[in-house]
Parts: structure tokens; C-alpha cells; sequence
């Protein structure tokens, strides 16, 4: 049954995939977010909520939604969780001091069961900043080596200049394709 | 397996499914389920639970959707305070939407969402709104400005909104000015300070009244109202605002033309009185009004409310107008009774033939709250106007032949009143009413009637059959009739003291052990006291003359009607009631109040008139005042009454009455009269004498003079004070052999020049015999500091011998009743007064909270100024002041639970301090 659903699936090809895009506070989600939507980058201020905008990459359609990172917002992070398809989880690379936090955030939230079967895209972002953690430290010190049983890939990026972001894109529509 | 399974939602029902359907792909879907959501919305069922389901169909290019959500958010969003900061982006965004339909929902939106923890983050957009390109946009923000104001004032303040909504009265769209209009006057009105926080200028004012011709009606009457509260500086400039305003009188919505109204007499209230100018202005007033009277009868009903007042402050404006207030046969009965109350109060010489014909008329009608309300119309023109008082009588008695059982009733109860206005000049009709008696079924008639037969006692020959015929159904009266019965069987008695002593001996039984009804039974111990002591001083106060009635009856108050005025054309015109009676929630804000008049010595004619006339409020407390005796008039006899029983023999009750209780035991009820006597005698003792309330604390009585040193006087004594009153309390007992007599009390001068009032009084003292005696003190003596402090040498005498002795005097009746001091006072004395004037004390055992410490000080007369909570201790700070003047302010710490406390004191005159703490301490025990 489950295998004859996905035939369908696969044939119509039209579902909306459903991505989240959360991370601390001024990590870079919403910028990451109109980067991938309009391709520029625009003026942001702190998002109070959340935004959720139609993305279009390689014939697939993304419903992408951008949740703000403030303390006060992150605890309604999991009213969106249901029916994920993908997280894309932003960390500011140059923001050592709370990169713990971020870990503390992450960890608990793919424990989650709604969410485990969501793919995990984790952005090294803002690597254009010097003396900004290297991949391998970001890699490190979000845990990650301790991550099984989850489709995941890290990549550094650079959401100012644009860089890295469709390296990241690509991996994931892949990574989606190819989920079954 | 572990029963908790009982407790896990099985996750199905309509809040699940609709659920599902909100996070549907398709939109059409989506749109369904949100409409499914508002309707559960609407009947009631509470869908709480899905919000950020519906959140999250906030982001939307369509704005059908949009307005469902946001219709969903107005109504949930307090109830989901936290959630609700997930909506904020989605309004941050609408804010700057292209479409500016869009950008003026989400701000509306915004501001109905009254949730403090988001309203910090809507003030950015908020105020791009104000300054929005699109004019619908920005007068929706000035609203919104408003609604911000009422959740968080000092948001708006900080912000500078108040800034923005001025600029916005300049506005080049009308409907921008006009909603900014009614946000400025909403924050006024709502200041806490009840000072506008922005005022109108010269400037802004005249730009309103450009604006006023061009906006909506709504918009013209937030205007209207927002100039209404507007002072001009001058006569020119109320002339030129009344000049621009007059054409708005010829609107064709109500609302506009009231408002209008309200602005021009307003006007008029600052211009002089009798000027050219006022005089157009009138006449000008009164077709639109007229014209308000042919819309339907809703409109009229509040037209009628309105002009109620303006009638009452402005008589002249509608004084031509008498017959549009003519009732019409299918007039409501609320616009009949409206207009009627408007026709009393028009009706003067000139059309008071008119008048009583068309009363006539309406007391013929067949509904009878009408025609009631006709015949007591009568009545009050008959008051109102003098001349006329004669033919308003005449057809009174004209009404009463007609033996229409309630019109009769009705027109005896007028009639009273009229007997009142004119005394001595129509009392040749009580016969004619006397037939009426037993027609009256009606608990105010029959009052009114008795009251009739009890005030002319003396011209009725059958008086007391009548009344005594009264009393046979006594019980089954209602209250006031009872009252009434009282009172006129005690003034018959009063007239006529032969024949009708077995009558008012019937009825003070009656009232006083019969009835359960306390004022009843209070007013009969009043007569059966003042009766019993002074019969000459009962006469005074129950045939007393009574104020006569002022011919403004049921006027409003003018400082009231000055308010009302201020609110025409709102629901406080139509209440007859000032917004504070009946809008909760809202601080006490400004009273409005007509501004005084520039012609000053008008101004003072009026108020001189006002305080002349005699307002008497209503039917009811009219009817109580008219009854009752007069309690302020007869106070001086009152007060003589408890004295009189020990200057005079002149028992009435005690001799007069208790020989012919006596004598005539025949009398039904007779002895339990004779028996009833001493309690009642105890009761009026209870009612006379010192209030039992809670007292100062009074030390037990210690001994001063042992007997063997008194040569056989013993005294055992104490200090009080009672309500102000200081007194030497002393046992005195004579333990010698022989009586003793001739006593005498003189006191040695002291620090506080506390001496007796009188000297002392009292009668020789068998052997074995003991007496209290209480000696009144003051502190009027000559005054000598001694040492220690508080200590009083006292000499007494009597027949044997000059004795000697000393006491301490507690310091507590020193405190005076005006201890008090204001908060600042009390804490600038305290630092003015040096530190080293300061002395501590730790008291032990302390029981009770705060607030018991504080009361029982109370008593005392040691004030508690203010009250502190400082890490868990309780500070009290008190004040008390000797009767020498010297202030002393104390601060009391109290630990919750712990029994001691800490007590330091600062006075000039540190030296009284042992004395209070001691006395604190004593108290504290008591």
C-alpha cells in the first residue's frame, strides 16, 4: 500500500514540500529565506512570528517557513513540526558564545517524533565573517557526529553574498527525491 | 498497562478534523475550514485550541482568507496571549502591503488585539500608518491610536503618537481630521489625571470647522462633540464658531443636529446673556428641535430627553413651542410621559389655560399610568404656577366628582402638595376629599390622606374617629402609611390633648411593640419620649413649620444639569444621569461643566437663585420629606431633651400616661404598655447615651488612697477619655465609721495644666457604702513641669480631712482626636526633626497582624499615616499629638509571626517618649 502511494506520489510529483527554517535569533533564516525566494538580499528586521513564502527550485515546489529565533518565540517552534519535510537549521558561525544554545535547541527538537523522519540541512552561515568557526568546528559542536538514522548534510554558507546556498539546495532536492 | 491511558486525548472529533483541514494543502480547502472555525466562532463554541493552526493561514494573498483570520485573531488573540507574538510578522508585513485595504485591516486589526506583550512591536508599523500616503489608511490608525492609549497609555505617550494625531488634525482629508478628532477626545477623556492631554488651539479649531462641512455625518458629530469641550478665548471667537456651526442645525441626522445643539448653548453659556447675538441664536434653536419631534418615536423619546434639559437650562428657547409637545393619541406611552414632564415645565401664565384644558383632556384617557401622570401634572402646575393655582384646583376638584377611583387617589396626593405651597387657602376642600376616604386603596393616597387629617387636625371635628378608624387595620398598613399614622395621631394629640390620649397611647403601642418595621418603631420611641419629657418641645418639633415647597419641583440639580448639558446627544442626556453613574471601568475621569459666563454679575444672579430654590429630587422623596418631621430643625430641643428629665417633673408619659394606664386597665394592652416601659426607657438610653462603640483603652482602676491613710476613705482610680472627653474615674469607699460628706478635689499644678472641669459633686457617703464617681478633666490649669513627667498631686477633702496623694496619669488621654497628619507632612516633619530627637524601643509580645495593631492604635488616637511593606516587615507609620500641641510621630516595624516589633520615635520633646512607649505597650496588652 505504503510502496503503491508513492508511485502515485512520485508520478504527480506536485506536492508542496514543507521545510522549516529555524536557528537562534539573527542567525540569518529570513535573509536565507528571501535569498532563495527573490534572490537578493533584503533589508530584514527581528522576525516577530513567522514568514512562509513559495519556493521554486529544479521543478520543486517548496512551502518554505521561516520562524523567528527570539527565546520567546522558539517554545512554538513545535507547532509547526507536523508534516515536515525538511529542516533547514541556520547557525551563526561567528556567534561562538551561543553556539551551545543552538546545540540545546537542535538536539531536543530532532528527538522530536513528528520530525523524524525530516531531512536535516544544518548552514554554517555567515562564513564570510573572519575569524568565523570553520565547518568542522560547527560540525562539532552541535553534536552532530552523534546524529544516526537521519539524512543530514552541513554546509557553510554565506547568505550576504550568496554563496554556499545552492550547493545546499541542490543537496536537499536530492536528498528529497530520493527519500522513499 | 497503567491506567493513564484514561487520560491521553484520543485526538478525533470536530476541533481534530478541523484542524487537519486548516493545514490542507489546497486553499480552497483551507479557506472552507477558517470559515467552519468563525462559525463555530460566532455560535459560541469556544475554538481556542486552533490557533496557530489559523495563524498560520494568516500569510495570504487573499484577502478573504486574510479577513477571516484576522476576525479569528480580534476574537481569540487574549486568550492566547503568548501565541499570539506569532502573529506579529504577518501584521508587520501587512502594514506595508501594497494594497492599502489590506494595510488598513492589519492595522485595525492590531488595535483591537488588546495583548500587552505584543503591543511594544506594533508601534513601528502603527506608526508608518499614521503616515501612510492612502488617507483610509491613516484615519484607521488614528482609531487604532486611541484603542493603543486605552491598553497602554504611556506606550503611546513615549512614542509620540499623541504628536502624530495632532499633525493629523491638519490633515488635507476630512475624515482623517474627524477620526483624529474622536481619538484626541477618546485619550482626554480617559487621562488619568483628568487634565486633557492635548488641548485644542485657536488653530486646530479653526481647521475642524473647515473639515466640518466636507466629512461624513459621523465625522461632523465627533467634530461637534471634540468642540463642545473646546473653551474660546473670547466672545469674537464663540461668536464666529456659533456663526460657522448654525448651518449643521439643518442636517438632516439627529445626531448632527444635537451635537450642534450642545456646541451653541454651550456658546451661548460664554457670551453674554442678553446680547442681539444670543437672542437670533435662540430663536435659531428652536425649529430644529421642533423638527426632531416628527421622526419616529425612538428618536423622539431621546429628542424629548434632550430638550428635557435644554428646557430646564434655556426655558426661553422653546417657550413658543408649547403645542408640539400636545400629546398625540398614538403617541408611545414613553414619548407621552416625556412630553408631558416638558409641557409642566413650559407652562407659565400666558398658556396655562391651554395647558390645564389638554390635562383635563388626558385625565380622561383610558390608560391609566397616563392619566395618573396627567393629574399629578395638575397638581405640579399648580405649584409652578402661582396665579393659576386657583383653576388648576378647580379642576382638580372637577376630576375628583368624576369618582374614577385612581384619579381620585392621584389628585389627593397632589393636593397635599398644593396644601403645602399655599397654606391657610384651600383648606375648605378637605371636606370634599374626607368622602373620598374610603375609595383610597392605594398605600400613597392613604398616606397622603392621613397626613392630610393629621396636619389640620384642628379643622376636622371627626379627626380622631377618622384616624382611629384607620387604626383598626394598623398592621396590615403599608409602612409609610403606618409612619404617617404615627405622626398625624401625635400631632392630633399634640392639637387636641383632650379625647385623644387612649388614641396616641393605641398607636405608640402599636408602633413600638406591634412592629417589626425598626424605623417605625424608632420614630414611636422619639414621640413617646419627647412626649414624656417636654410636651412643649414635641409640639415644636412635630408642628413645626415646614420649609415651604419651591415651585421648581422636580428640577435637576443645577450643577448636575450643567453636566448634563455638556453631554447632550449622548446616552447620559437620556439617562438624566452623569457618565460616571453608569460607565464602569473607566477612572473618574473629567466632570464637564458649563464654563462661567464672561458676564460675571449674571453668573452670580444665577447662582444666588440656585441656591435659592429649594430642590426637592423626586415623587418618592418628596413624599418622605413632606411626612417626616424635619430631624436638622428641632435639633436644639432634641439635644435639651435627654437633660429635661432631671430639671423638670414633667412626666407625661410617666405620670400622665401611667395614670391612666392605671386607672384605665381596661385599656386592651394596657399593662404590657406599663411593662414595656422600662426597656423602653433603656432603649432610648441606648439611643441618647454614649455610643457603646469600642473605646479608648481605659488602665484598671489602682488604688491612690488606702484607707488607712484616708482615715477610713479608700480610692481606687483611673484616667479616660470618651469621645474627646477626659475624665478621673474613682471608686470611693467609705470604710470609716461615720458617713462622710462635704467632698472637694483640687489638682497641683502639673506638665500637661490638666485640672477639673467642675467641682466635684458628691453626696455623703454612708459607712460600707461605695460610689463611682467620674470626674470631668480638662486641660486648662496652670501648667509646671514635674518629675517624674506624668505625675498628678491631687488633694481631696472631706468632712474629716484634707488628704494627699499622687498618681501617674496614663499618657493615652492626653492624644488628642486631631492626631492625624498628612502623608507629606508627616514625612517632612520626620526629617526635619533631628536625628537626635529620635528614640527606639523593642516591644515584646505583640498580638495580631498589622492590621489589628493598627485599628486598636486607632482607637486611640494614634493615627496610621501610611503603611509600608519592606522585605517582609510591616512598617506603620504613626502620629498622635498632645493636647499641648507637641506632635509625636512614630514608626512601627512589625515582623509577621515574630512577637516583637520595633518602635522608634521622633518628637520635638523627646522626653514624652518613655510615656508612649508605655503607653503603647499597655495598649498593645489591652
Amino acid at each position: 500500500m505504503g510502496m503503491l502511494f508513492s508511485y502515485f506520489k512520485s508520478l504527480i510529483g506536485t506536492r508542496e514540500m514543507r521545510i522549516l527554517i529555524l536557528g537562534l535569533d539573527g542567525a540569518g533564516k529570513t535573509t536565507i529565506l528571501y535569498r532563495l525566494q527573490v534572490g537578493e538580499v533584503v533589508t530584514t528586521i527581528p522576525t516577530i512570528g513567522f514568514n512562509v513564502e513559495q519556493v521554486t527550485y529544479k521543478n520543486l515546489k517548496f512551502q518554505v517557513w521561516d520562524l523567528g529565533g527570539q527565546t520567546s518565540i522558539r517554545p512554538y517552534w513545535r507547532c509547526y513540526y507536523s508534516n515536515t519535510d525538511a529542516i533547514i537549521y541556520v547557525v551563526d558561525s561567528a556567534d561562538k558564545e551561543r553556539i551551545g544554545i543552538s546545540k540545546d535547541e537542535l538536539v531536543p527538537m530532532l528527538r522530536e517524533e513528528e520530525l523524524s523522519d525530516a531531512i536535516l540541512v544544518v548552514l554554517a552561515n555567515k562564513q564570510d565573517i573572519p575569524g568565523c568557526m570553520s565547518l568542522k568546528e560547527v560540525h562539532q559542536a552541535l553534536g552532530l557526529e552523534a546524529l544516526k538514522n537521519r539524512t543530514f548534510q552541513i554546509f557553510k554558507t554565506s547568505a550576504i553574498k550568496g554563496e554556499g546556498l545552492d550547493m545546499a539546495m541542490e543537496w536537499l532536492a536530492n536528498a528529497l527525491k530520493n527519500r522513499k | 498497562m497503567t491506567d493513564s491511558k484514561y487520560f491521553t486525548t484520543t485526538k478525533k472529533g470536530e476541533i481534530f478534523e478541523l484542524k487537519s483541514e486548516l493545514n490542507n494543502d489546497k486553499k480552497e480547502k483551507k479557506k472552507e475550514a477558517v470559515k467552519k472555525v468563525i462559525a463555530s466562532m460566532t455560535v459560541g463554541k469556544d475554538v481556542s485550541a486552533l490557533f496557530p493552526d489559523v495563524v498560520n493561514c494568516m500569510q495570504t494573498d487573499n484577502l478573504e482568507l486574510k479577513k477571516l483570520v484576522y476576525l479569528y485573531l480580534m476574537n481569540y488573540a487574549k486568550s492566547q496571549p503568548d501565541m499570539a507574538i506569532m502573529a506579529v510578522n504577518t501584521f508587520v508585513k501587512d502594514c506595508e502591503d501594497p494594497n492599502p485595504l489590506i494595510r488598513a485591516l492589519a492595522v485595525r486589526t492590531m488595535g483591537c488585539i488588546r495583548v500587552d506583550k505584543i503591543t511594544e512591536y506594533l508601534c513601528e508599523p502603527l506608526r508608518k500608518c499614521l503616515k501612510d500616503e492612502d488617507p483610509y489608511v491613516r484615519k484607521t490608525a488614528a482609531v487604532c491610536v486611541a484603542k493603543l492609549y486605552d491598553i497602554s497609555s504611556g506606550l503611546v505617550e513615549d512614542q509620540g503618537f499623541l504628536e502624530q494625531l495632532k499633525e493629523l488634525l491638519s490633515d488635507s482629508n476630512p475624515m482623517v481630521v474627524a477620526n483624529a478628532v474622536a481619538a484626541l477626545s477618546e485619550i482626554n477623556e480617559s487621562s488619568p489625571t483628568g487634565q486633557p492631554l492635548v488641548e485644542l488651539s485657536t488653530n486646530t479649531i479653526n481647521k475642524l470647522l473647515t473639515a466640518l462641512n466636507e466629512c461624513t455625518e459621523w465625522g461632523q458629530v465627533f467634530i461637534l462633540d471634540s468642540l463642545s469641550n473646546y473653551t474660546p478665548r473670547d466672545e469674537r471667537e464663540a461668536q464666529s464658531i456659533c456663526e460657522r456651526i448654525t448651518p449643521r442645525l439643518a442636517h438632516a441626522n439627529a445626531a448632527v443636529v444635537l451635537s450642534a445643539v450642545k456646541v451653541l448653548i454651550k456658546m451661548m453659556e460664554i457670551l453674554a446673556g442678553d446680547t442681539e447675538f444670543c437672542n437670533t441664536l435662540s430663536k435659531k434653536l428652536a425649529p430644529p428641535l421642533v423638527t426632531l419631534l416628527s421622526s419616529e418615536p425612538e428618536v423622539q423619546y431621546v429628542a424629548l430627553r434632550n430638550i428635557n434639559l435644554i428646557v430646564q437650562k434655556k426655558p426661553d428657547i422653546l417657550k413658543h413651542e408649547m403645542k408640539v409637545f400636545f400629546v398625540k393619541y398614538n403617541d408611545p406611552i414613553y414619548v407621552k410621559l416625556e412630553k408631558l414632564d416638558i409641557m409642566i415645565r413650559l407652562a407659565s401664565q400666558v398658556n396655562i389655560a391651554q395647558v390645564l384644558s389638554e390635562l383635563k383632556e388626558y385625565a380622561t384617557e383610558v390608560d391609566v399610568d397616563f392619566v395618573r401622570k396627567a393629574v399629578r401634572a395638575i397638581g405640579r402646575c399648580a405649584i409652578k404656577v402661582e396665579p393659576s393655582a386657583e383653576r388648576c384646583v378647580a379642576t382638580l376638584l372637577d376630576l375628583i366628582q368624576t369618582k374614577v377611583n385612581y384619579v381620585v387617589q392621584e389628585a389627593i396626593v397632589v393636593i397635599k402638595d398644593i396644601f403645602r405651597k399655599y397654606p391657610n387657602k384651600y383648606e375648605s376642600i378637605i371636606s370634599t376629599l374626607c368622602e373620598n376616604l374610603d375609595t383610597l386603596d392605594e398605600p400613597e393616597a392613604r398616606a397622603s390622606m392621613v397626613w392630610i387629617i393629621g396636619e389640620y387636625a384642628e379643622r376636622i371635628d371627626n379627626a380622631d374617629e377618622l384616624l382611629d378608624s384607620f387604626l383598626e387595620g394598623f398592621g396590615d398598613e403599608n409602612a409609610q402609611v403606618q409612619l404617617q399614622l404615627l405622626t398625624a395621631v401625635v400631632k392630633l394629640f399634640l392639637k387636641r390633648p383632650q379625647h385623644t390620649q387612649g388614641l396616641v397611647q393605641h398607636v405608640l403601642s402599636l408602633a413600638t411593640q406591634d412592629s417589626d418595621n425598626p424605623d417605625l418603631r424608632d420614630r414611636g420611641f422619639i414621640y413617646w419620649r419627647l412626649l414624656s419629657t417636654d410636651p412643649a418641645a414635641a409640639k415644636e418639633v412635630v408642628l413645626a413649620d415646614k420649609p415651604l415647597i419651591s415651585e421648581e419641583t422636580d428640577l435637576l440639580e443645577p450643577t448636575l444639569l450643567d453636566e448634563l448639558i455638556c453631554h447632550i446627544s449622548s446616552l447620559a442626556s437620556v439617562y438624566h444621569k452623569p457618565p460616571t453613574a453608569f460607565v464602569e471601568g473607566r477612572s473618574a475621569g473629567i466632570r464637564k461643566t458649563l464654563p462661567a459666563r464672561q458676564g460675571s454679575d449674571e453668573g452670580a444672579g444665577a447662582g444666588a437663585a440656585a441656591a435659592e430654590t429649594t430642590v426637592i429630587p423626586n415623587q418618592e422623596s418628596l413624599i418622605g420629606d413632606l411626612l417626616s418631621m424635619d430631624i436638622n430643625a428641632p435639633a436644639p430641643s432634641a439635644a435639651a431633651a435627654p437633660a429635661a428629665p432631671l430639671a423638670s417633673n414633667v412626666d407625661l408619659l410617666g405620670g400622665g400616661l401611667d395614670v391612666l394606664l392605671g386607672g384605665g386597665s381596661d385599656i386592651g394592652g394596657g399593662g404590657a404598655v406599663s411593662a414595656a416601659a422600662p426597656t423602653t426607657t433603656g432603649l432610648l438610653g441606648d439611643i441618647f447615651g454614649i455610643p457603646s462603640a469600642p473605646t479608648m483603652y481605659t488602665p484598671p482602676k489602682v488604688i491612690w488612697l488606702p484607707a488607712e491613710k484616708g482615715k477610713g476613705m479608700e480610692i481606687y482610680g483611673t484616667f479616660s477619655r470618651r469621645s474627646g472627653q477626659m475624665a478621673m474615674e474613682m471608686t470611693i469607699t467609705n470604710k470609716a465609721m461615720q458617713a462622710m460628706s462635704g467632698f472637694a478635689i483640687q489638682f497641683n499644678k502639673n506638665s500637661f495644666g490638666i485640672t477639673p472641669c467642675a467641682p466635684m459633686n458628691v453626696p455623703a457617703l454612708q459607712p460600707g457604702q461605695n460610689l463611682e464617681y467620674s470626674l470631668p478633666l480638662n486641660t486648662t490649669g496652670p501648667v509646671q513641669r514635674m518629675d517624674p513627667l506624668m505625675t498628678l498631686q491631687i488633694a481631696i477633702k472631706n468632712n474629716v480631712d484634707v488628704f494627699y496623694y499622687a498618681c501617674q496619669i496614663p499618657i493615652q488621654i492626653l492624644f488628642g482626636e486631631d492626631g492625624t497628619l498628612d502623608k507629606r507632612v508627616f514625612l517632612t516633619t520626620w526629617r526635619d526633626i533631628p536625628g537626635a530627637n529620635e528614640v527606639q524601643y523593642t516591644l515584646n509580645d505583640i498580638k495580631g497582624n498589622t492590621d489589628t495593631v493598627s485599628n486598636k492604635m486607632t482607637l486611640n488616637n494614634i493615627f496610621t499615616i501610611a503603611k509600608r511593606n519592606v522585605e517582609g516587615q510591616d512598617m506603620l507609620y504613626q502620629s498622635l499629638k498632645l493636647t499641648n500641641n507637641i506632635w509625636v510621630l512614630l514608626e512601627l516595624k512589625l515582623q509577621p509571626g515574630v512577637p516583637t516589633a520595633t518602635l522608634s520615635l521622633k518628637s520635638r520633646s523627646v522626653e514624652v517618649a518613655p510615656y508612649v512607649f508605655q503607653a503603647y505597650e499597655s495598649i498593645l496588652k489591652s
